[in-house]
């Protein structure tokens, strides 16, 4: 393939048109998805370093990696090569209608019913170095319903581009849920003459949705339509994923969370969506054994829902033991992608590795798909990223994207 | 001991923080600075070198070997630390408590009037590295107020002032309420105004009607100076004839700041929204003969204009975008173009603002400049050397060198990696800010409040209880839910 011989390097143009290159394609006419690579250094997400590394890809998997070695003959030349970044909150737009809201519990709804495959959102996540998604459905009410696991380009079928529908189920504590919300004065003339219409509305929706699901076997008048989602939940097979920025709203999480645990109901697998005040009580979070998807970093620390996010944060969580990922809530734009959260997080304290693996390895663990993602490996996806020097410094971009060992060209040329 | 209001405490710690930040004991005249590296925007990096200082100025710098250090100057050890200059910011609305005044006349205006020294963009600029700053007022304006060159240090204006009446603020897009012709139109009848003006005061003169000097007279105008006198008006657009018979104290002031750019003798600083403005603004300047003293200050988009702006030779000053993205509404293509290298490309000479005043300050601007492709060299100019020949200033900002105002960053490494801190700052040789005593850089980097400022210990305990979600526990959050109002 001709674009692969050429050194990413060379292009010297001001300005380069972002067109879908490979999909553009007629649909019988399959991108290429063998590639050959070569790196001054690769991270691997799995605590090596190697120098001098030539990867290999074949069929869209990692096919070799050899250390100590020279470029081959076609291979496209970078610096520094590491593993595809997973962000676990995207926020990639729809509709606001994309997902029925007048309902405060939509156990049954996914939200990959709603995505739009054709949107420019998704190349340039891609761009960004992002080859995996969690994308969640609006918090607009209680509980949103099914997130979707997607890679971020490949086929415009759903059914191809999505990893997994059924693993984590979306919902908000917080202000969102409730916000706009008020009680009819007489006849009711919106959607928004319901509750709940506080944070204490919010929280009675998550449990009375949880003691129902758990008490409908003994009272079957309890059931509820989608409340077998929530004793999935509290068996632990689907993961709860919990939008919640203050403080406040993250220990009204957690509670939840133990109280289901203390009264026999199930342990459930809890991750935070925000998490900006999680430095005010590193301990609690560890205590539940819940996870973390942490906001971007504020510059003035004001970070969503009036939360302050102070810069430690990430170096807290990871002292502190806790799972947790960086998240860019779908920043593009240069200084605002996962990256640059990546480096304001070592801004903050922590230091490369546990960045690196905050946007990696360890969101493929909250996934549950290290074995397929999040690692550069032999026999995993060639989800791969290379930058033209040292990853996360604002210094340093991307030249090229792989996913699934298809190249997406590189967002914006270098001059060398 | 009786307890202030929690956000009457958190005020008054943070104003007392700022005036420690802003009257720090007076140090001695000498100063020296050992330094790890030294980068000086004037010449090669100098490794283990120092920055010698006397009265507010930079008297040598050299590789330790070369440098002899006074034995009565202080020394600042800093053998692990970077040295750059401090940082110049080209045009900045921050500092001012309202940056917009409504009127399209405003040339008689001057923003020390509203240079507020405790403003805490002053202490972001230190804490980032950024020691001289352009302060004009703000973009919504047809001709706006004289603007004024300060430091980010001193307890008034006057003690931060580095320049005076540094320049006029302009614009060429359409304030509130104006269309792009109104908007034309009424920059051109400021200098339309001043013309008429002149000519009536040539033609009364010429009638022997002394009324314009009976008013500056009344109005006490000085008539000693050198503006008691009539002087010829120079000027490359347009001059008059008689101007020589008029003592320039005779002139309205309101229109008088404005005669000084015609007469090329104040710089513009025109800000300009879109390329299709350009050639409107660069016509204006042409007619009115300030093209040579003119600054673009530009939108985001305005590289599509950049032959036109590199003929004319006029500097840049870039938005905060530096990536400018287009999307054709029929293909949905998006074209990304990193515009500062359009210019540079094309020989514009060019400074960076910063994005905000915090964290995505000037450094920042020019790492993501060398994320895109920038030389490093090129991407430090653009917030040193660049923007002080833009302001006229540079033997003595944005570079160390003997002569040079002794404004010094000590970073604790590369000034542009994300793993980089901002731990002192000297300018006119004092030391003015100490990273060790910033509690708000604490603050925003580990969460602690500054020092008497916490929250009383009742709602302390409900944050931090730990024990488990009691039915008291539960009940605790209403109170933090209150803390969060």
């Amino acid at each position: 393939m001709g674009l692969l011989k050429k050194r990413l390097f060379c292009t010297g143009l001001a300005a380069t048109v972002l067109t879908a290159t490979t999909w553009a394609l007629p649909q019988e006419e399959k991108p290429s998805d063998d590639a050959s690579i070569f790196v001054e250094v690769l991270h691997t997400s799995t605590g090596d370093t190697l120098k001098n590394v030539h990867v290999t890809v074949k069929d869209g998997r990692i096919d070799t990696i050899t250390a100590g070695t020279k470029a081959g003959e076609n291979s496209v030349t970078g610096a520094v090569l590491t593993a595809g970044m997973i962000d676990l909150s995207p926020h990639i737009t729809y509709a606001n209608n994309a997902v029925e809201q007048t309902n405060e519990l939509e156990s049954r709804l996914s939200v990959a019913g709603a995505l739009d495959l054709f949107s420019p959102t998704w190349k340039r996540l891609a761009r960004t170095g992002v080859t995996t998604v969690l994308v969640t459905p609006p918090d607009r009410n209680v509980v949103g319903g099914m997130c979707a696991i997607m890679k971020t380009q490949g086929s415009t079928d759903l059914a191809k581009r999505q990893l997994n529908g059924q693993s984590f189920l979306r919902g908000a504590m917080g202000d969102a849920p409730s916000s706009g919300n008020r009680p009819a004065w007489g006849s009711p003339d919106s959607i928004y003459n319901r509750r709940p219409t506080t944070r204490m509305g919010v929280e009675w929706e998550w449990r009375k949705a949880f003691y129902d699901a758990a008490a409908a076997g003994e009272f079957p008048e309890l059931e509820f339509p989608g409340a077998d989602v929530f004793r999935a939940v509290l068996a632990g097979n689907v993961n709860l994923y919990v939008q919640a920025f203050a403080m406040l709203d993250i220990r009204t999480a957690v509670f939840l969370k133990e109280e289901m645990r203390d009264q026999g109901f199930g342990e459930m697998n809890l991750w935070i969506d925000g998490g900006s005040e999680s430095w005010k009580d590193a301990q609690l979070l560890k205590r539940s054994g819940s996870g973390v998807v942490l906001a971007p970093f504020p510059a003035s620390g004001r970070s969503n829902e009036r939360s302050f996010m102070a810069w430690r944060v990430a170096k807290d969580l990871a002292e502190a033991g806790i799972p947790f990922t960086l998240s860019a809530h779908g920043g593009t734009r240069p200084g605002t992608t996962i990256g640059d959260q990546a480096g304001r997080a070592m801004h903050g304290g922590l230091d490369f590795q546990r960045a690196l693996n905050a946007v990696t390895i360890e969101p493929a663990r909250a996934l549950g798909m290290e074995d397929r993602i999040g690692t550069s490996a032999v026999g995993k996806a060639a989800d791969l990223v290379m930058w033209s020097g040292p990853p996360f410094e604002l210094t340093s971009r991307i030249l090229a994207v792989w996913v699934d060992g298809v190249l997406i060209t590189p967002s914006t040329p270098q001059k060398n | 001991m009786k307890r202030f209001p929690k956000k009457a405490t958190l005020a008054l710690s943070l104003l007392c923080s700022a005036l420690t930040l802003a009257l720090p004991a007076e140090a001695g005249e000498k100063q020296a600075i050992k330094a790890g590296t030294i980068i000086t925007m004037d010449g090669d990096p100098i490794v283990d070198g120092v920055i010698l200082m006397d009265s507010g100025r930079i008297v040598a710098v050299g590789a330790s070997a070369d440098v002899e250090i006074p034995w009565d100057a202080e020394v600042t050890e800093a053998p692990d630390m970077v040295a750059v200059p401090g940082f110049v910011e080209a045009h900045s609305n921050n500092g001012m408590d309202r940056t917009n005044e409504t009127i399209d006349m405003g040339a008689f205006f001057d923003v020390q009037d509203s240079v507020n020294p405790v403003a805490f963009y002053f202490e972001d600029s230190l804490r980032y590295g950024i020691t001289t700053i352009n302060i004009q007022q703000g973009n919504q304006c047809v001709v706006a107020a004289q603007g004024a060159i300060v430091k980010p240090f001193g307890a008034t204006v006057a003690q931060q002032l580095v320049r005076p009446h540094a320049g006029l603020k302009m614009s060429v897009t359409a304030k509130r309420g104006k269309s792009r012709a109104t908007q034309a139109a009424a920059l051109r009848k400021a200098f339309g105004d001043l013309r008429s003006h002149l000519e009536k005061l040539v033609d009364e003169h010429k009638k022997g009607d002394d009324r314009a000097r009976r008013e500056a007279l009344a109005q006490g105008r000085d008539y000693d100076g050198e503006d008691g006198k009539g002087r010829a008006m120079t000027g490359k657009g347009w001059t008059l004839e008689g101007m020589e018979n008029i003592p320039r104290v005779e002139i309205d002031e309101k229109l008088a700041p404005l005669l000084k750019v015609v007469e090329g003798r104040m710089a513009v600083y025109m800000y300009c929204g879109s390329p299709a403005e350009v050639h409107t603004a660069l016509n204006i300047a042409r007619e009115n003969g300030f093209l040579h003293r003119m600054i673009f200050v530009l939108g985001s988009g305005c590289f599509k204009a950049a032959d036109e702006i590199a003929a004319a030779k006029v500097p840049v000053i870039l938005s905060r975008t530096l990536v400018h993205t287009e999307r054709d509404p029929i293909t949905s293509e998006e074209t990304l173009t990193f515009e500062a290298k359009v210019f540079q490309d094309k020989g514009v000479a060019f400074a960076l603002t910063s994005n905000n005043s915090g964290l995505e300050s000037l450094w920042y601007q020019a790492a993501l400049c060398v994320g895109q492709g920038m030389a490093r060299k090129d991407a430090l100019a653009s917030i040193t050397t660049s923007p002080a020949k833009i302001l006229g200033l540079e033997n003595r900002v944005g570079v160390l060198k003997p002569g040079a105002d002794a404004n010094v960053v000590l970073y604790t490494g590369d000034p542009l990696s994300v793993t980089s801190h901002v731990n002192l700052v000297f300018i006119d040789g004092q030391p003015v800010y100490d990273r060790s005593k910033d509690v708000r850089l604490q603050h925003l980097m580990d969460g602690e409040q500054p020092k008497g400022t916490a929250p009383s210990d009742e709602e302390e305990g409900e944050m931090h209880a730990g024990e488990g979600p009691s039915d008291d526990d539960k009940k605790g959050e209403g109170s933090d839910s209150k803390g969060d109002k």
